[in-house]
């Protein structure tokens, strides 16, 4: 399966209601920073809201419309959200609370109720993540700066899937660092001259969580 | 109920809080949401008390539609189904995936009437079987499973075909 084709699995998912809340935070991100995934969104919301007029109603026993009329006035207050989907959670970005791993490599986990952990990631310019694979999948959203692996550039709004046939090295582009919201479904697995080390951290990691 | 009829009475209740207009849209769009969470196996307690809430949101946020660029029914469909998300979600925490859809909603830049032939194009392209399956997988979210025993066919063939299905689908969308 190619990246595009998992990138709209994402989206038709996130239509259909099928994800988890971790994902579908991640998702809400990726179409409030990505034009191109948002239309891709609205093309699937409406192939869907076609089976919903095709689709025969069923009269309400209980409830008239007059029971849905909750207020004449509805206030404008609150209508309108000032932040972005994650924002909306977890404050402002420039207010994070970061927890150093190692140097120049800063990570928050967004509270979710979900099998899958979400967290933000902020690297230094130049920092390095060591070469590393992943036991399941893993999405990279940049939010804001940019990175550079064997595959490419990504900039804010670009996303990257890895799975555990692709083994990378990202690196934080030297100008402005990046800050990325990642969902890793598994554990990484990392190689290379500390590749052990880093994994039997992971491994003792993987007890607290 | 075409959409410009729609779109005229939720622009009333936008305007003028006119009570007559709701229960025009409410007759037109309550039965099938109600329909929508049936379909779902929500009990049909459930299923009322939903289509209520979705019912009282487009009356409270029925000026935050924006006509230009949505279709009526894309809209009301799109607020049933974070409706049902959030019910899923025991445990909401400061913000409903609603909240995050309207964000997305106002700041969205797409427009329905834009990609309607990207969607008159998908539909054309996709057979009966092939807009069946789209329905049963991602409409009515049946798993693989129950989509191949309600179709009496083997399981390996619902993901084959459903995924050659998103990529008939794709080929217009990229």
């Amino acid at each position: 399966m190619n990246t595009t084709t998992q990138k709209n699995d994402l989206i038709f998912s996130y239509s259909s209601g099928n994800l988890g809340e971790a994902k579908s935070l991640f998702t809400s991100m990726y179409l409030y920073l990505n034009s191109v995934a948002s239309k891709k969104a609205s093309i699937f919301d409406n192939l869907l809201a076609k089976n919903f007029e095709d689709l025969e109603g069923i009269k309400l026993k209980k409830i008239k419309f007059s029971d849905c009329i909750k207020s004449k006035k509805p206030s404008n207050e609150n209508v309108k959200s000032k932040n972005n989907p994650l924002e909306n959670i977890i404050g402002d970005l420039k207010n994070i609370n970061w927890k150093s791993v190692y140097k120049g490599f800063k990570e928050f986990s967004i509270p979710v109720n979900d099998k899958d952990s979400v967290k933000l990631i902020k690297m230094d310019p130049g920092t390095a993540v060591p070469l590393h694979s992943h036991n399941g999948k893993e999405y990279i959203l940049v939010l804001d700066g940019s990175f550079c692996d064997e595959y490419g550039e990504y900039n804010k709004g670009d996303m990257q899937i890895n799975d555990q046939k692709i083994k990378h090295n990202p690196v934080a582009c030297n100008k402005d660092g990046c800050i990325c919201l990642s969902i890793t479904e598994n554990d990484v697995v990392f190689f290379g001259k500390f590749g052990s080390l880093l994994n039997l951290f992971t491994f003792i990691k993987s007890f607290f969580k | 109920m075409d959409n410009k009829k729609a779109v005229d009475l939720v622009k009333r209740i936008a305007k003028d809080r006119d009570e007559t207009a709701f229960s025009e849209i409410f007759d037109y769009i309550a039965p099938k949401i109600n329909a929508y969470y049936l379909k779902h196996n929500l009990s049909s307690e459930l299923a009322e008390e939903l289509t209520q809430e979705v019912l009282s949101t487009i009356w409270i946020k029925a000026e935050l539609f924006n006509s230009e660029k949505s279709k009526f029914i894309t809209w009301s469909f799109t607020i049933a189904r974070n409706k049902k998300i959030d019910f899923y979600r025991k445990n909401q925490k400061n913000v409903s995936s609603e909240d995050v859809r309207d964000f997305l909603y106002e700041n969205d830049k797409s427009n329905d009437y834009e990609i309607e032939s990207t969607i008159n194009k998908i539909t054309e392209e996709l057979d009966q079987n092939q807009k069946k399956l789209i329905k049963m997988s991602f409409f009515e979210q049946k798993s693989h499973k129950i989509i191949a025993a309600e179709l009496e066919i083997p399981l390996g063939t619902v993901k084959s075909r459903i995924r050659a299905t998103l990529s008939k689908m794709q080929k217009h969308i990229l």
